[in-house]
């Protein structure tokens, strides 16, 4: 198995120079031009909020909510840490944007022939042993690349070694947990991050319950059914064998008179 | 000349034409321009008007299919067999609508088969795509007998009906749990999204929700279209079964409404209700049109034995679902999403053409098909091709 890979964001670190985001731009061939949110060109963005820039992008979760919601199995997240689309499973039906407790993944509504556009952590060039292209990028050492049990260590260390962090690694298990995380100097929540609804469980965990359901509504159901069909056909039966019997009956009575 | 024009055009086929027009013409922009100049969705509103009406609305109100067809088939209430064959037709073509629907709204429909062969059953949309699929064949397969039954070739149709009459009850058991779960299943498509669906309308029984709602609206839009037919067309029925309907609405929307009262209860969002807030005026519009208004309106004995007094008690339920279902589907996440999305016209134009097309259909197979009881004189215009020119007819 690959060794779990994962990046590190830094906010403390980021001097806002837009590296990552231009080189993702520029590895993609969209137009350099910043964007103020993610969208089909621009699958890393650098939100300023206050004095602080905070980077959005795919938090690659270990248990997906696009996912599970993908109804042909479009999107999967794969064993080195990328939630990966495979684009030419996908029919467009855009539930994953839907379901996505970040709201992450972005469609090309301009297109005729549209796809789900979103961050892969650049899992080809992963694949061949490289890094993604915006934490090649960055020269504050801000977003940083690698394997992921090292990666949470030099998070604990930042932490620890600077007392101004906020003693929280956002992203380790969140909805699961995935593989981007955040650390920051200044509260989660006040950098826009939203407590993810499902608190650490992973979001799918919602419609388990609801689908888990559906063998025990049909064999149920099913049985339900089946014993109300005897039981209506039974006396149906029972009525006109007696109706039968009642006119044969008369018939005789009437026959003797 | 030109006073024969005249004559021709009436009210319906003006509105018939121009349907037919806008939505010819949104159908192209979709399907040759994009989503972007079709549309108002948005990144913070990937399910839009489509979803929320062709979709959820359209399999919502083709409910009546499997209740009155469990409720004749398997429950043995021989009283309502002459509304059977039209309430399967309504669901038939109600099925039909979505499936094309389900073109317009997946952005690559040519793949449209994906589904079929691309399996992944952790998601709720694929259950509901191979439900509606399946449920679709069951529902030609129950209405197949009123085509059949007109086909010239006389033993053909006796073997093919033979063999219909031998299986037909495990299709319909099949129908009614198919039904059944893909009718929760569009609630549990919102599941996931918790956080996003505003807490009126956001809980785990979301699914359960859903299946009690459509149940009723179903069987008012059934009572709708009867009470149409026997006025513009050649066909009667015996009032008091679609009485009986009105009165079983009447006890499902009291079930929903408990089951509603005391999901919010669980999930303490009543204090959301009572807020100035935009969600809070759609949830009182939902619980007057679908809640009290026919409540009250079926509860009493002079609304449903006036057949135009059912009529539009049936027509408020059935705004009432609707509303009830946009609400989940667009108005419920807006504010989560930040968004406002208001429908493009040709969203609604192409929904409404595809609607459209479905009831002109539902009209002919009345008119030439075995589907509700015939007056015994029929008159020779009605069995002409095309007798009327494919419009509701003069009363």
């Amino acid at each position: 198995m690959a060794t779990r890979k994962a990046m590190l964001i830094d906010i403390k670190r980021c001097i806002g120079c837009m590296g990552c985001e231009t080189a993702c731009k520029q590895l993609h061939g969209f137009s350099p031009d910043p964007e103020p949110t993610l969208s089909d060109t621009a699958f890393t963005v650098i939100e300023t909020r206050g004095d602080k820039f905070v980077r959005k992008v795919c938090m690659h979760c270990d248990d997906p909510a696009c996912a599970s919601a993908c109804p042909v199995g479009a999107i999967s997240k794969s064993p080195a840490g990328p939630v990966v689309y495979d684009a030419d499973k996908c029919i467009g039906c855009r539930y994953c944007m839907l379901a996505c407790p970040y709201s992450v993944p972005r469609y090309q509504w301009a297109k005729l022939a549209p796809f789900v556009k979103k961050c892969d952590l650049c899992a080809e060039r992963v694949k061949l042993g490289g890094q993604p292209a915006c934490t090649e990028a960055c020269p504050a050492q801000a977003s940083v690349f690698g394997n992921r049990d090292e990666l949470i260590a030099e998070a604990w260390q930042r932490i620890r070694s600077d007392s101004s962090y906020v003693p929280h690694i956002y992203g380790l298990e969140e909805a699961g947990g995935g593989s981007v995380f955040f650390v920051s100097d200044v509260p989660f929540e006040k950098l826009g991050f939203k407590a993810a609804p499902t608190g650490n469980r992973p979001v799918p965990s919602l419609t388990t319950a609801a689908l888990g359901d559906s063998p025990k509504v049909v064999i149920m159901g099913g049985s339900i059914l089946s014993a109300l069909y005897w039981v209506t056909q039974r006396r149906r039966e029972v009525a006109l064998a007696e109706a039968a019997e009642q006119s044969s009956g008369r018939n005789t009575k009437d026959r003797r008179s | 000349m030109f006073a024969r024009i005249k004559s021709e055009l009436t009210f319906w086929r003006v509105l018939t034409a121009i349907i037919f027009v806008t939505g010819i013409y949104a159908t192209y922009v979709r399907f040759f321009v994009g989503f972007r100049a079709s549309t108002n969705l948005s990144d913070q509103m990937p399910w839009g008007l489509w979803v929320g009406l062709g979709t959820l609305c359209g399999i919502g109100l083709s409910a009546a299919g499997f209740g009155i067809s469990a409720a004749v088939y398997l429950l043995n209430m021989e009283r309502y067999r002459p509304i059977l064959r039209a309430s399967i037709l309504i669901s038939f073509l109600g099925y039909m609508t979505v499936c094309v629907g389900y073109l317009y709204e997946i952005g690559l429909p040519w793949r449209f088969w994906h589904p079929i062969v691309m399996w992944n059953h952790r998601s709720v949309l694929f259950d509901v795509c191979i439900c509606i699929m399946t449920y679709t064949t069951v529902l030609t397969f129950e209405f197949a007998p009123a085509i059949i039954e007109k086909l010239p070739w006389r033993g053909f149709r006796d073997v093919v009906l033979r063999v219909h009459h031998r299986v037909l009850i495990g299709v319909v058991m099949a129908g009614v749990l198919l039904s059944s779960m893909h009718q929760s299943y569009l609630g549990g498509l919102y599941l996931i999204a918790q956080g996003k669906v505003h807490p009126l309308w956001y809980s785990q029984y979301m699914h359960a929700i859903f299946y009690l709602s459509a149940i009723p609206a179903g069987l008012a839009l059934t009572v709708m279209a009867i009470y149409l037919c026997m006025r513009s067309l050649n066909v009667r029925v015996d009032f008091t079964i679609l009485a009986d309907c009105g009165r079983m609405i009447q006890m499902l929307l009291i079930v929903f409404v408990f089951f509603k009262a005391l999901d919010l209860t669980a999930n303490q969002a009543w204090g959301y209700a009572f807020q100035p807030t935009p969600e809070a005026g759609y949830f009182w519009l939902e619980m007057l049109l679908f809640a009290v208004i026919p409540i009250a309106m079926l509860s009493q004995q002079h609304v449903r034995s006036n057949p135009l007094r059912l009529y539009w008690a049936c027509a408020v339920v059935v705004a009432g679902f609707m509303v009830t279902r946009l609400n989940v589907s667009i108005n419920s996440l807006q504010t989560a999403m930040g968004t406002h999305y208001v429908p493009k016209w040709t969203e609604l134009a192409s929904s409404v053409l595809v609607v459209a097309a479905a009831v002109i259909a539902f009209r002919y197979a009345v008119i030439y098909l075995d589907i509700l009881p015939k007056l015994p004189a029929t008159p020779k215009a009605f069995t002409k091709w095309m007798g009327n020119g494919g419009l509701p007819a003069q009363a």
